[in-house]
C-alpha cells in the first residue's frame, strides 16, 4: 500500500508537529544562546521568543547570568530594552557592564521584595504577575527576566505563556529547583547547576525533541584567573573524598 | 463666512447622567426646576412624563423617576468642553443662548482638507464628551444656530448643497430658501410670542418675512426683525469670541455617594475626557494633572479634601491612557469618606504635537511604548518599585551601583542617555561622583560579582577559613583590598576574596583589613557571581 507522502513526513502537516526523535522547529525566532554546544541541543537553535523558558536553579549565583548575557547583549545591541522584575538581590550595574550589559537599557521592578531600609512589605504576589503579565502583553520588551517562588499556580504560568505570545522577545522564569517535579507549560526548561568554577551543566529538562540523558557543560565568562583556577582545580582533586557534590546528588 | 453650529438639544440631561453611576443613567430621568419637570430622558417620556408638568404627577406616572435639579453651573460646564473641543480648529468659536457652539471655520476650510474632513474630525473631538449633537452649516452664524437647532426631517444634514460651496450671495439666496420654511418658534424672540403669533396664522419665517415691518416691528419689539435679519444676512451680527484659560478646572458632584474607586472613576473620565478637550484646544499634551475629591463630612468635622496628582513621563493626550494610570492610582488609594465631589485641575502642559504614529513597529515606536508600560507599572506598584542602576565611580560596593526610580516626570524617552543625566542631576546631591555608564567595555574583567546582598552576611570561621552552609569555603582569589571613603565619613577597609562554595559557584567575601577581636565575626558575604 503507498502511503502518501504526508504521512510518510507528518511533521509536514503542522508547524506544531516534530519527531520525538528529532529535535523540532522553532516556531518563532529564536536568540542565538553564544554558546554553540547549547545552541545545538535547542529546537531552532536558541533561545525562543514568544514563549516562556524556565530555568531552575538550586540556589541565585550559578552563573545563570552569565548563561543568558551573550543573548542578552545581543537584544540589547538592537535597541531593545530588558526589564528584570524581583531579581534575588541588587544587580551591581559595573558587573553587568562587565558582562557586556548596558544599564541604561535595563529596568529593574520591584513588585515584591522587600525594600531597603523600608519596613518589610511584602505586596501580594498578584502585583508580580500582573506586572509580568503586563510586561509580555505590551510587546515593546526585548527580554524579560522574572524571579519567581518555586510555588506558582498553574493556571498563573499558563496565563503568562499565553501573554508570552505576545511577546516579541525572550521571556525568562528563574525559579528554584524545587519546582522541577512540578508540571510547568513552558516549552522549554532548564535545569542549571555549577559544575565547577565557571562551568554551568545545564539539564533540559523538557524541550521539543528527544530527552537530553547527559547534562550539559558550557564553559562560561571567566571570573577566576588563570592561577585561581589551577588553586580550584587542587583543591578538588583533594575535597571529593571528605565533600561530596551536591551538584552529582540532584534527582532527574 | 462659514458657520458651523453644534447644538445639544440633550445638554442639561446629559450633564446631569454623566454623575451618576452607570446603572442608574438607564432608568427614567427627569430634571425639575422650580417644581416643575423640565427636562425628560427618552426611558421618562415613554411612561408620559413630559416637561411642565409639576412634580407629584411626575412621580405619580412613574414612581422611580429619579429628579434631578436643574443647575446652570454644570450646565455651563459642560457646555464649555465642547466649545472647547471646537477651539481645537478655530480660534473663532462663541456660545449662542444655552445650547448650541458657534464655529466660523472658512479660514480654516483649507488646513483640515475641505468641510467634510472638518466634520469628521469635529465628530472624534467631540464625541468623548458624550453628548448629542445636532449640527448644521450656513454662511450666517444665526442661520446656522437656527438650522441646528430646527434639524428637520427629511433634508439631510445641511452640510452640503448650495449655502456652504458657492460665492456668499447665492449661499444666502440658498439660506433664506430654507429659512422661510422654518417655523416661528425658532426665531428667540418669536418663541416668547408664540401664541400671538400662532393666532394671526403666521407659522413660518415666510409669512413674517411677507409682513410689513413697521407694523410688526410696533406689535413684536425690534428684536424679532433684528434676529430674522441677522439669520439672513441682511444686518451685521457681532460675536464675542471665547478665549481659552491658561488653566484648566472643572467640577463634577456627584448624584450618589462615590464609596469605591469604580464609581470614582466613572465620573472622573468626564473630567478627564474635558481636560483632553482642553488640552487639544491648546495645542500640547498633558504632563501633569490633580485630582481633587472632596468627602461627606463625618461626625459634623469635614474630612480634608484628597488630592492625587498624576504625573506623566510621557506628556500624552490619550484619555484611555490618562484613565488607565487613575485606575491604578486610585486603586491604591484608601478613602477616608465617601466622595461627594470630584475637581480635576491641570496647568502643566507640554506644547508641540506628539510624535507622528507609525504604521511598521519602530525604534521609536517601541520606546514610547516602554515608557507607557513603565508608566502603569509605576501607577500601581509605586515610584520607588520600577528602578534603573546607576553606575557610579566608587570601589565601595555599596555605593557603586545605585538604583534610582526608572522615570521622572518630564523626562523625555526614558532609558535613554538625556533621562539618565537628568534622574543622575535630581537623585544625587554629588554630581562629580556619577557619570554617565560607559560605553560597552568587553575588556571590563569579571571581579565584581552581578548580585550584591544588601546587608554584609557574616559568615563563621572553622580552622581560618570562611564557612557558608555548614562548608567551608575555598579562598581562590585576593586579596583585593579596598580602602577608601575616609573622605565622606563612611570610611571602608577592606580585603576582597573570592571563594568557590562547595557545589563550585563563586561567591565575594570580605574581611576587615585589621583583624577583629578574637570570638567576633571575621568574614562577610557580600555577593553572588551569577
Amino acid at each position: 500500500v503507498a502511503v502518501p507522502p504526508a504521512l510518510s513526513e507528518p511533521e509536514t502537516l503542522h508547524p506544531a508537529l516534530w519527531r520525538a526523535h528529532r529535535l523540532g522547529p522553532a516556531r518563532a525566532p529564536v536568540f542565538g544562546t553564544g554558546f554553540a554546544a547549547l545552541d545545538a541541543e535547542l529546537p531552532g537553535g536558541g533561545w525562543p521568543a514568544r514563549a516562556l523558558t524556565e530555568l531552575l536553579l538550586p540556589h541565585a549565583g550559578v552563573g545563570e547570568l552569565r548563561l543568558l548575557a551573550p543573548a542578552l547583549a545581543a537584544l540589547q545591541g538592537q535597541e531593545r530594552s530588558l526589564i528584570w522584575f524581583d531579581p534575588p538581590a541588587e544587580p551591581c550595574a559595573w558587573a553587568l557592564e562587565a558582562l557586556g550589559l548596558r544599564t541604561r537599557q535595563l529596568v529593574v521592578v520591584r513588585s515584591r521584595a522587600p525594600l531597603k531600609g523600608r519596613a518589610r512589605e511584602i505586596l501580594p504576589a498578584a502585583d508580580t504577575l500582573w506586572a509580568l503579565e503586563q510586561a509580555l502583553l505590551s510587546g515593546h520588551v526585548g527580554a524579560v527576566l522574572a524571579w519567581l517562588p518555586a510555588r506558582l499556580p498553574g493556571d498563573a504560568l499558563r496565563r503568562l505563556q499565553l501573554a508570552a505570545q505576545a511577546h516579541d522577545g525572550a521571556a525568562f522564569l528563574l525559579r528554584d529547583e524545587a519546582a522541577h517535579q512540578r508540571p510547568s507549560v513552558a516549552p522549554l526548561r532548564l535545569l542549571l547547576a555549577s559544575a565547577a568554577p565557571d562551568v554551568l551543566r545545564v539539564r533540559l529538562l523538557k524541550r521539543r525533541g528527544p530527552p537530553l540523558v547527559r547534562p550539559l557543560d558550557v564553559a562560561l565568562a571567566p571570573v577566576l584567573a588563570a592561577p585561581a583556577l589551577a588553586r580550584s582545580r587542587a583543591g578538588r582533586r583533594a575535597l571529593p573524598a571528605a565533600v561530596p557534590a551536591p551538584a552529582e546528588a540532584l534527582p532527574l | 463666512m462659514l458657520w458651523l453650529a453644534l447644538h445639544l438639544p440633550l445638554l442639561p440631561l446629559e450633564a446631569f447622567c454623566a454623575a451618576l453611576p452607570p446603572h442608574r443613567r438607564e432608568g427614567a430621568v427627569a430634571l425639575i426646576a422650580e417644581h416643575r419637570i423640565t427636562h425628560v430622558n427618552a426611558a421618562a417620556a415613554a411612561r408620559g412624563v413630559k416637561p411642565g408638568m409639576k412634580r407629584a404627577t411626575a412621580l405619580a406616572l412613574a414612581a422611580d423617576l429619579l429628579l434631578g435639579e436643574d443647575s446652570a453651573p454644570r450646565e455651563a460646564a459642560a457646555r464649555l468642553a465642547v466649545a472647547h473641543a471646537a477651539l481645537a480648529f478655530t480660534p473663532a468659536v462663541t456660545l449662542h443662548e444655552d445650547d448650541t457652539v458657534l464655529l466660523e471655520v472658512q479660514s480654516c476650510l483649507r488646513l483640515f482638507g475641505g468641510l467634510r474632513r472638518l466634520l469628521v474630525r469635529l465628530h472624534d473631538a467631540v464625541a468623548p464628551l458624550g453628548h448629542r449633537v445636532q449640527r448644521a452649516a450656513a454662511p450666517t452664524a444665526l442661520g446656522a444656530a437656527l438650522l441646528a437647532r430646527w434639524s428637520p426631517a427629511g433634508r439631510g444634514s445641511l452640510l452640503a448643497g448650495p449655502h456652504v460651496s458657492g460665492p456668499q450671495a447665492a449661499r444666502l439666496a440658498a439660506l433664506q430658501a430654507l429659512l422661510d420654511e422654518a417655523p416661528v418658534w425658532l426665531l428667540g424672540p418669536g418663541r416668547e410670542h408664540w401664541e400671538a403669533l400662532q393666532g394671526m396664522g403666521l407659522q413660518r419665517l415666510s409669512d413674517l418675512r411677507h409682513l410689513p415691518r413697521a407694523g410688526l416691528a410696533r406689535r413684536f419689539g425690534a428684536a424679532l426683525l433684528d434676529d430674522l435679519d441677522r439669520a439672513c444676512g441682511q444686518q451685521a451680527d457681532a460675536r464675542c469670541w471665547l478665549e481659552l484659560p491658561e488653566r484648566f478646572e472643572s467640577r463634577l458632584e456627584l448624584f450618589t455617594l462615590a464609596e469605591n474607586t469604580e464609581q470614582l472613576l466613572a465620573a472622573a473620565g468626564v473630567l478627564l475626557a474635558r481636560l483632553v478637550a482642553w488640552a487639544q484646544a491648546r495645542c500640547a499634551r498633558i504632563a501633569a494633572f490633580t485630582l481633587t475629591m472632596h468627602h461627606e463630612a463625618r461626625h459634623a468635622a469635614p474630612v480634608p479634601a484628597s488630592v492625587l496628582r498624576v504625573e506623566l513621563a510621557e506628556p500624552s493626550l490619550a484619555a484611555a491612557h490618562l484613565q488607565l494610570l487613575l485606575r491604578e492610582r486610585l486603586a491604591r488609594l484608601v478613602l477616608p469618606a465617601p466622595t461627594l465631589e470630584l475637581t480635576l485641575q491641570c496647568h502643566e502642559l507640554k506644547a508641540g504635537a506628539a510624535a507622528n504614529g507609525e504604521l511598521f513597529p519602530t525604534r521609536a515606536g517601541e520606546s514610547e511604548g516602554l515608557v507607557r508600560l513603565l508608566e502603569r507599572l509605576r501607577a500601581r506598584l509605586g515610584d520607588e518599585r520600577v528602578l534603573r542602576l546607576l553606575a557610579c565611580a566608587d570601589h565601595r560596593p555599596a555605593q557603586a551601583s545605585r538604583s534610582v526610580p526608572a522615570l521622572r516626570p518630564g523626562d523625555g524617552a526614558s532609558p535613554s542617555r538625556s533621562s539618565l543625566r537628568a534622574s543622575a542631576r535630581a537623585a544625587a546631591p554629588a554630581m562629580s561622583a556619577l557619570l554617565s555608564p560607559p560605553a560597552v567595555n568587553a575588556a571590563l574583567p569579571l571581579h565584581r560579582p552581578v548580585f550584591l546582598l544588601p546587608e554584609p552576611l557574616p559568615l563563621g570561621e572553622r580552622g581560618a577559613l570562611p564557612v557558608f552552609e555548614g562548608r567551608p569555603l575555598q579562598l581562590l582569589s585576593g586579596p583585593e583590598r579596598i580602602e577608601v571613603g575616609w573622605w565622606d565619613g563612611a570610611p571602608e577597609a577592606r580585603d576582597y576574596f573570592i571563594a568557590e562554595c562547595a557545589d563550585g559557584s563563586l561567591v565575594w567575601l570580605w574581611r576587615a583589613r585589621l583583624p577583629a577581636p578574637a570570638g567576633q565575626v571575621q568574614w562577610y558575604l557580600q555577593g553572588r557571581f551569577a
